[in-house]
């Protein structure tokens, strides 16, 4: 039962995680290779105010605001480069930020990690147990379902996608390019912030080491598997790889198989975006209007 | 060391490491130009080829380090084109997502697969380290010695190759604009062929030179992939001449940098580098056509 | 319909050049009083370059660009569509993976609901706005024969179709002038007629087009006047009657 409840509740943070990325890749064409960058700062805020007393929904909301602000500043540079460049500025803006949590020893404790993160505790609710915690996320993640169908749906979505499917058409409708794309990153980038902080206080305990491209990876796989650009495929994709992913963790196997496993999973993982992109780059959920007509 | 030539030597530490980006983004930049898309999984076949030479290295083969090399830049040649067989040629006519996407996923599992085979711990050829010399005030081991050595042999061939063959004119041709090169009547299968392999080549002498020197990790491909891109963003994309001055610039900044700032920042240095380069550039609409 | 003796577009002494070769040489036009106007030119004319100067996709090296009066040149695309020039082009570009109508609707401009902020409080307001473009998107569709078709992707239409969908999506925009970039060119006569009988029924609206075209029948139907490019310059403007018996012109074309 425990083990459900957990799953459920990874599930649900990953939903966030992977809705907000969805926003970025499926909808506006922007290929942000380091979308783990700002999970980790909602994450690292988060746990280091609550850390220092300051109580939690503050610190939520610093977090978030700060996840944004970052994702403001890193669009500015970055969305001036197209396509597969703005890929490895923002792969590499990933690994400069875990560079900086493991060398600011005074302020992250370096590689060894935030240990004892505060369970949150919102209008005089300690939510300490897995039930309350399944309960806070999937609120969380529910809420992040309905603001981002709201704001794809909009007449600003749409024009999201006129900028993803070619931007020089936009410009020449009146779409300002560049500042759509600084905005969805920008929103991206919150969404991600508010995972890394349901993330945080459910693992109470972080290190740089939670942060690498393997998670973006991940969360890119979660995407594209469950169907790029579509509002559930996000959904979808987390609930399947999840599972997957989890379910793996708690087979009782022999420790000389473990230190294998890692990798093998994550070759696994690799191989499935190729094969996804050579043979069904839509994913599993597809995108309304596809059905041709002759 | 007086002040000098330790000022010297770092210089020259940077010129070495620079020789080894200059590699690694002439390779990248060389796939850019051809096919037009940056291959992420470039990366991996530097690794691929230091871990290479380290099987060749070890048992059961244990041949020598000048033995190995051979068959491990062959076998680098031959993962290069296995990426553009299995997966870059059925995909060509996608969108670049898919294209990109696709690439991100060969390079998750080549990492990967070389830490499912030798871990993932910082491994060395465990060679003697060869006496070194000094050279102008400098001191110089055999293996630094052979990086510029080496880099100056590969610059002048990939010169020969690009700029005085039929091929290299081809992939010219190619690198401007591939329909029309095509309908010119340019063998492109060829030319996208050779531009993979010696892709591949360059990253695998790149990544033996780095292990040679340093030494070798699943995670190498990743920082350098981010370094070899800083490097042609400077040199322009799409330029070989580029790359190469895009390296050293990017070598000789990283270890001059550290004399300044904290060594465990020394990695991040290049992208600080191409953020900068990339604020002072205007925003451009691409995908231009005109008649 | 003339606008207070000030041209609609007034091109003054224009130069483009890529490279060594100059694409628009010194090229002075005027659209005064003209509700549609041609453009004409042997391939390679500089006619698409400098529909691309006038929509601020490329900079041109001299002289100005004038729009109801006032310097748009160097000014960037997306002010171009705001000010109320939209353009078409030759190879036609809508959005593949949006479907028909939301092509359409995405050409209004100045829409509140693209605020990311107003998002949140003047939602009233968007839904009416909403509300009005597709009233107004079904009845183009309808127009261009394409209602049947609304929920497509757009990449499933076929080339001709495309065509039709970028002029609807112009005029959605309710631009002062509407640039065409061969709107007839590889698509089949019963669409080409599509294209001409809207183009004549917005022209009876007094919607003002700049037209791009290689058919002659079809400049002749339509245009009011035509300018002639070739190299880059100017070399002959009238009504496309005259044009058409204009010796340089002749010579133009058949590159003597």
């Amino acid at each position: 039962m425990d083990l459900l409840l957990h799953l459920c509740i990874v599930v649900a943070i990953y939903t966030v995680f992977a809705l907000s990325l969805n926003v970025e890749v499926g909808y506006t064409g922007l290929f942000n290779f380091g979308h783990v960058a700002f999970f980790a700062i909602g994450a690292y805020t988060s746990a280091l105010l609550t850390l220092a007393g300051v109580p939690f929904a503050w610190a939520f909301v610093a977090a978030l605001f700060l996840a944004g602000l970052c994702g403001f500043l890193l669009s500015i540079p970055a969305l001036k480069l197209q396509g597969d460049y703005f890929g490895i500025a923002t792969l590499g803006f990933g690994e400069i930020l875990r560079m900086i949590f493991n060398n600011e020893v005074w302020l992250t404790k370096g590689p060894m990690g935030l240990p004892g993160i505060p369970r949150p505790e919102f209008f005089g609710i300690v939510f300490d147990t897995l039930p309350l915690y399944l309960a806070l996320s999937a609120g969380f993640a529910l809420a992040t379902f309905a603001i981002l169908s709201f704001i794809i749906l909009s007449p600003f979505g749409r024009a999201l996608k006129a900028v993803r499917d070619d931007e020089t058409a936009a410009e020449i409708l009146g779409k300002n390019a560049y500042a759509f794309k600084i905005k969805s990153f920008v929103i991206g980038s919150v969404f991600a912030g508010l995972a890394g902080v349901l993330w945080a206080h459910y693992a109470t305990f972080i290190s740089p080491g939670d942060f690498t491209l393997t998670e973006t990876i991940l969360v890119l796989l979660i995407v594209v598997m469950g169907g790029k650009g579509t509002l559930t495929g996000p959904v979808v994709g987390a609930v399947t790889l999840i599972f997957f992913q989890e379910s793996v963790r708690f087979l009782r196997l022999p420790p000389e198989w473990t230190r294998l496993l890692g990798p093998l999973q994550q070759m696994i993982f690799g191989l499935l975006l190729v094969i996804l992109m050579v043979f069904r780059p839509e994913g599993i959920v597809r995108e309304k209007g596809g059905a041709r007509v002759d | 060391m007086d002040s000098f030539s330790y000022y010297s030597q770092t210089v020259l530490n940077g010129i070495l490491a620079g020789c080894i980006y200059a590699l690694f983004a002439m390779g990248l930049t060389l796939i850019y130009g051809v096919l037009n898309f940056v291959n992420f999984a470039h990366g991996e076949l530097i690794m691929w080829g230091a871990y290479f030479l380290f099987l060749f290295m070890g048992e059961p083969f244990g041949l020598p380090l000048y033995f190995a090399i051979l068959p491990a830049l062959l076998l680098t040649g031959c993962l290069g084109l296995a990426m553009e067989y299995s997966v870059f040629r059925p995909i060509r006519k996608a969108n670049r997502l898919t294209l990109l996407i696709a690439a991100m996923g060969i390079s998750v599992f080549l990492r990967n697969a070389a830490q499912f085979f030798w871990g993932a711990e910082v491994r060395t050829y465990g060679l003697e380290v060869m006496p070194g010399t000094r050279f102008i005030g400098l001191y110089l081991t055999m293996q630094q010695f052979a990086i510029i050595g080496v880099t100056i042999l590969c610059v002048a061939g990939v010169y020969l190759l690009f700029f005085k063959s039929r091929l290299g004119k081809s992939m010219r041709a190619l690198s401007d604009n591939l329909d029309l090169a095509r309908i010119s009547g340019i063998d492109t299968k060829r030319a996208i062929l050779a531009a993979w392999v010696i892709s591949a080549v360059l990253a695998g002498i790149g990544g033996i030179l780095m292990a040679l020197d340093t030494n070798l990790n699943p995670e190498m491909g990743v920082v350098n992939l981010i370094k070899a891109f800083a490097a042609t963003l400077i040199g322009g994309v799409g330029n070989l001449w580029g790359a190469l001055i895009g390296g050293l610039l990017i070598g000789l900044a990283e270890n001059i940098g550290v004399l300044f700032i904290s060594p465990g920042y020394k990695d991040g240095i290049a992208f600080v580098i191409m953020v900068l380069i990339l604020l002072a550039r205007p925003y451009v609409i691409l995908g231009e056509r005109s008649d | 319909m003339k606008k207070g003796g000030r041209a609609l577009i007034e091109i003054r002494n224009l130069t483009k050049a890529f490279g060594g070769t100059r694409a628009v040489s010194d090229c002075s036009i005027s659209l005064e009083g003209l509700t549609i106007s041609g453009l004409i030119g042997p391939n390679g004319s500089g006619k698409t370059t400098l529909f691309n100067l006038i929509t601020g996709l490329l900079k041109p090296d001299s002289g100005e660009i004038r729009f109801l009066g006032n310097r748009i040149d160097g000014r960037l695309p997306h002010d171009m569509a705001a000010l109320g020039l939209i353009r078409t082009f030759q190879l036609s570009r809508v959005f593949p993976r949006m479907t028909v109508l939301e092509n359409m609707l995405l050409a209004p401009q100045a829409q509140t609901g693209e605020s990311i902020l107003s998002l949140w409080f003047r939602l009233a307001k968007i839904k009416r706005e909403e509300a009005e473009n597709l009233e107004r998107a079904l009845e183009t569709l309808d127009l261009l024969g394409l209602t049947r078709l609304k929920d497509q992707f757009a990449e499933n239409l076929s080339y001709g179709q495309q065509k039709l969908l970028e002029l609807g999506r112009a005029l959605m925009a309710k631009p002062k002038m509407i640039l065409l970039d061969e709107p007839t060119a590889g698509i089949n006569p019963t669409l080409i007629r599509t294209m001409i009988d809207t183009i004549l029924k917005m022209r009876g609206r007094g919607q003002v087009f700049f037209i791009i075209e290689h058919n002659m029948d079809v400049v002749i139907e339509v245009c009011e006047k035509v300018f002639v490019l070739d190299h880059g310059e100017k070399i002959a403007e009238g009504r496309p009657e005259e044009i058409q018996k204009d010796p340089r012109v002749i010579e133009a074309y058949l590159g003597l």
